[in-house]
């Protein structure tokens, strides 16, 4: 709402050219996508750091998901008051557990990382999400991009012809003080596809071509007298979208031609789904892709919530982990599951659990990642590391962004020319990795 | 009978010596007081040189009564081992039994005058004994400044002995030590009752410059050589040897041998800003020409770590330029300098940008001035080093097939190996590369291996594309043809790409035939056929690579009991069916 009461004001060139093109032509032509999709002028570049990871699947659990019930289970803690009755159960990683609700999870433990001592400094909703996804505090002053943008803006693309940062279920922050193109594309339905991508059915070919042939025509005298690189821009902003709109690649959006056992496979769920999606976006080499899973906010009857949720969540989660691996892209593939903070370990009155920032979990998994890890232990009650350090947003940002070879010490100025990071201050955690 | 042996081989022993040391040729030697005469140096010993004069006089004359010029010479021919050690008249004695000729002159007093020298040592008084304190005495406390971390400034102060992995400092770790246990024979020449002492073996090991200038005989310390390091030798020598040192009060304490060891391994640098050759015909080197620029423009932002009001400070964008390893070592972000070209180079880039730019270093105050750009420039140009003495060599160029047995080191990433074989292919060829639709691209900035793969539309791709890559073909380690419209043909151009580690077919027409051609890419370590035409009888050849580490059949037409007898033939790979 923020954002869109900022854009208000001011509609950028751009877009209103793309308006237009909309009015004109008579199509979609992607209102959302094409101002998402990169012009040549912006081709992929090469980290720093050879990438041990490519691409990024970020599983969002919105609303505060309790650790305790997922990744973290507390054996030490009292049964009663703490860990209620979920169970630990053995993994496919030596000594590491994780809680009941996470069965076929745990068969792909060996692949995956977890750090059990995450500290956020944001104990509400909103305030805890924009921090996770940007390394940084929430200000009047300033829209911080995404960590996705920061990916598409700091790599660029390696399928030029998609959109490089894309958001299922919801779109979460934006591009911030970055180009607009940067930021996440929003899928809200991933059985539904890319909206708008297509030509209206009275549009033909021919009668697209000869419409298109007018559009530029008038441009000519135009482009003729001010040939410049702006100008030059809105050209190929239509190309793009026209190239991705004739392009076999939008198929990567069709999740109705996965064969049934396959969308079974990941759970019918719109969860389940979007991870489906995200596996065919990473075919398809796209950068960032974010999956949102909402409904973790158990301040009661978090038990049997929990286990509802974690049903989605376990099946998708382990189909992906599962059908990368067979395709072979879950060395290239990096999936990070996240949420803005943890759960009190302390059960609370109605049998729920309240906002906990300290000592929360996140679970790392694919390329890059030192499989069968667990850094971190909380005491008893879950309020100070036994073992490990705090880790933060912005840290955990950083790991993400070390593993993927990008680079963390590049300043990006804001309008205002105020320096920023891709993941702010944070210090990658090699624990977690393999370097 | 044996007695005339003997004086036989000691003649043509003489003689043999006397034809190896070429005579060296007469000059004009000066004295400090302004006296000169021309003679030519037979040899020496310790600090006295035995000149001959046109007289064929013998003149035994100090080396510190000569000027600055012939101590050069002297030390040159000594050092080189020109001329022999020892009297020639000791020497001549041995000739003398062979031809009883008579010996020369005896002893005569040489002319130059034995008075005060003008440009002699500096002198200073012999090294005092530090006061022995009683255990827990006021005056044994050290003064420690307020906000300042105890038992670190403390260290700082008394130059305790280093951690572990801490590079080791000259003033802080290795002086003490000579302090202690070599000054009382090996200070600088000093003056006691009226008569001027000089160092044992004309080696004074007082200052930094001093240790590593050595005596005449030769020098003590080569950096980073160890075994060939006199002092270090000297040390670790059996007690009972002559040469051992130190000669009295025991052996160094091993802790105390393992510092020398150590800051001889690690180059034997001067602490940080202060001493050290200042001689710049060697080239331009970090210690001499960079440093002072970094220290006066860059460390206050770039330093090491501090604590200040209780936060630790850290360096900015997580780079340390306070150390020459710290330089080489860049951040998280890579490395800032390339050896040998400035182009390449990180830190010559933010230098030299537009004054106006925003990402100018230094960020405040004036740029730096174009002379100490230039000291930058020509700095990574002859290979940054160190020392003006240090020798950098560029790798080699392009070299096309690696064989196997020269990528052993199994701690670096084997494209890292094969990368550092291989230059960086230029832009054109990557240009070129590009034009059928791959994406070629370097792994990171300045790798020279490259990873190709056909993402967007890869429906359009089929042959002939792959063909095109034969411009970088020796760099390419990953290739990537899935749900491409390749054939088995392709693997012509596959199999040239002699570096190969990764490849990926997923999803293609590729048959056995296809993978066959594959046989003999001996760094192929990961191998995609999901979704591809194989069958079993490709597993006899899948089998050939022994150090592959993962192959995916899921999909192909390989059953259960192929992926069973392959995974039995390689037991170190992943298969995944």
């Amino acid at each position: 709402m923020k954002s869109d009461l900022k854009t208000l004001d001011e509609l950028s060139r751009r877009e209103f050219v793309a308006s237009a093109a909309k009015a004109c032509l008579g199509v979609g032509l992607l209102p959302m996508a094409g101002s998402y999709i990169h012009t040549p002028a912006h081709a992929f570049q090469p980290g720093p750091r050879p990438a041990k990871a490519r691409h990024l699947i970020y599983l969002y659990m919105s609303a505060g998901m309790s650790h305790m019930d997922t990744f973290a289970p507390n054996t030490d803690a009292d049964k009663d008051s703490y860990q209620g009755p979920v169970s630990p159960i053995a993994t496919s990683a030596d000594g590491v557990f994780l809680s009941e609700n996470l069965p076929e999870t745990a068969k792909h433990m060996h692949n995956a990382a977890i750090i059990r001592t995450m500290m956020t400094s944001q104990g509400a909703h909103a305030q805890g999400t924009y921090l996770m996804h940007t390394s940084y505090q929430m200000r009047g002053t300033i829209s911080h991009p995404t960590f996705g943008s920061w990916i598409a803006k700091m790599s660029g693309p390696i399928n030029s012809t998609i959109p490089m940062n894309i958001a299922i279920n919801g779109r979460i922050g934006s591009s911030g003080f970055l180009e607009s193109k940067y930021g996440p594309l929003p899928i809200g339905n991933p059985n539904a596809g890319l909206a708008n991508s297509k030509a209206a059915d009275y549009l033909d070919q021919t009668r697209f071509d000869g419409r298109l042939a007018m559009a530029q025509k008038m441009n000519a005298s135009f482009l003729g007298t001010y040939d410049q690189k702006q100008v030059r821009a809105y050209t190929d902003l239509y190309n793009d979208a026209i190239k991705l709109m004739r392009s076999e690649d939008l198929k990567a959006f069709d999740v109705a031609s996965e064969p049934d056992a396959m969308k079974d496979l990941y759970g019918r769920s719109a969860f389940g789904q979007g991870c489906l999606l995200a596996r065919r976006l990473v075919e398809n080499k796209v950068r960032y892709i974010e999956v949102n899973r909402g409904g973790w906010d158990t301040h009661s009857n978090n038990f049997e919530s929990v286990a509802n949720n974690c049903a989605d969540l376990d099946k998708g989660l382990s189909a992906l982990l599962l059908d990368l691996e067979m395709r072979g892209l879950l060395e290239d593939t990096m999936i990070v599951l996240v949420s803005e903070f943890g759960r009190t370990p302390r059960i609370n009155g109605g049998n729920g659990r309240d906002h906990w920032p300290y000592g929360f979990s996140a679970f790392l998994a694919g390329g890059g990642v030192k499989g069968g890890t667990v850094y971190g232990k909380m005491d008893k009650v879950g309020r100070n590391p036994v073992d490990g350090k705090f880790i933060d947003p912005a840290s955990l940002n950083a790991t993400i962004g070390y593993n993927m070879g990008l680079p963390l010490s590049d300043v990006q100025y804001s309008p205002s020319g105020r320096p920023f990071k891709l993941a702010h201050d944070g210090e990658p955690l090699l624990d977690v990795l393999n370097t | 009978m044996m007695g005339v042996g003997r004086y036989i081989f000691l003649f043509f022993y003489f003689f043999n010596a006397s034809a190896l040391l070429a005579e060296e040729p007469f000059r004009t030697f000066t004295a400090v007081s302004g006296q000169s005469f021309t003679a030519r140096v037979l040899s020496y010993e310790g600090q006295t040189f035995y000149l001959e004069g046109k007289d064929k006089k013998l003149y035994p004359v100090p080396y510190n009564q000569l000027t600055t010029n012939d101590q050069a010479y002297l030390r040159e021919v000594s050092q080189q081992g020109k001329i022999p050690i020892g009297d020639p008249r000791k020497l001549a004695s041995q000739d003398t039994m062979v031809d009883n000729s008579t010996p020369t002159a005896s002893s005569p007093e040489p002319e130059v005058s034995m008075e005060e020298p003008v440009d002699g040592p500096r002198l200073m008084a012999p090294p005092k004994k530090k006061p022995a304190l009683r255990p827990g005495s006021f005056f044994a406390y050290k003064s420690v400044n307020l906000g300042q971390d105890p038992n670190l400034a403390l260290e700082m102060k008394s130059g305790g002995p280093p951690k572990p992995g801490e590079p080791i400092d000259f003033s802080n770790h290795v002086l003490p030590i000579l302090e202690d246990r070599c000054f009382s024979c090996h200070q600088e020449a000093y003056e006691k009752n009226g008569k001027t002492i000089q160092p044992k073996a004309g080696l004074a090991l007082s200052t930094y410059d001093l240790v590593m200038k050595g005596n005449l005989d030769n020098t003590v310390v080569t950096p980073g050589d160890v075994e060939d390091s006199y002092l270090h030798e000297v040390l670790t020598l059996d007690e009972d040897d002559d040469m051992f040192m130190p000669p009295k009060g025991g052996p160094l304490t091993t802790e105390q041998i393992d510092i020398i060891k150590r800051w001889i391994e690690e180059g034997a640098k001067p602490k940080a800003g202060g001493g050290g050759v200042t001689d710049a015909s060697g080239g331009i080197s970090f210690h001499d020409h960079i440093f002072p620029i970094l220290e006066e423009r860059c460390l206050d932002c770039h330093g090491e770590p501090y604590v200040k009001n209780g936060r630790t400070i850290h360096p900015k964008a997580g780079l340390a330029l306070d150390t020459y390893e710290a330089v080489l070592k860049g951040n998280l972000d890579g490395a800032i300098i390339d050896r040998g070209d400035h182009e390449e180079s990180t830190l010559y880039a933010v230098i030299t940008l537009d004054p106006d730019d925003s990402e100018i270093m230094p960020p405040k105050g004036d740029p730096l001035s174009p002379e100490e750009i230039e000291l930058f420039k020509k700095w990574i140009d002859e290979g940054a080093k160190e020392y003006p003495s240090d020798v950098f060599e560029r790798p080699k160029e392009e070299k096309v097939a690696v064989s196997l047995t020269s990528v052993a080191d199994s701690k670096i990433p084997l494209v890292d190996q094969l990368g550092k074989r291989l230059s960086k292919p230029s832009k054109t060829q990557i240009d070129v590369a590009s034009k059928t639709g791959a994406l070629v691209a370097p792994l990171s900035e300045k790798h020279s291996m490259i990873r190709a793969e056909f993402s967007s539309g890869p429906s359009l791709i089929d042959n002939s594309a792959v063909g095109a890559l034969s411009s970088v073909q020796n760099n390419i380690s990953h290739l990537d043809l899935s749900r491409t419209k390749v054939t088995d043909s392709v693997m012509g151009n596959v199999k040239k790409m002699k570096n190969l580690t990764w490849l990926a077919l997923r999803n293609t027409e590729i048959t056995n035939q296809g993978v066959k051609q594959l046989k003999g890419m001996q760094f192929l370590r990961y191998l995609n056929l999901s979704g591809t035409k194989v069958t079993d009888d490709i597993v006899k050849d899948l089998s050939q690579f022994k150090d592959i580490e993962e192959i995916y059949l899921w999909n192909s037409a390989v059953t259960d009991k192929g992926v069973e007898s392959l995974q039995k033939a390689l037991p170190n790979a992943k298969i995944v069916f």
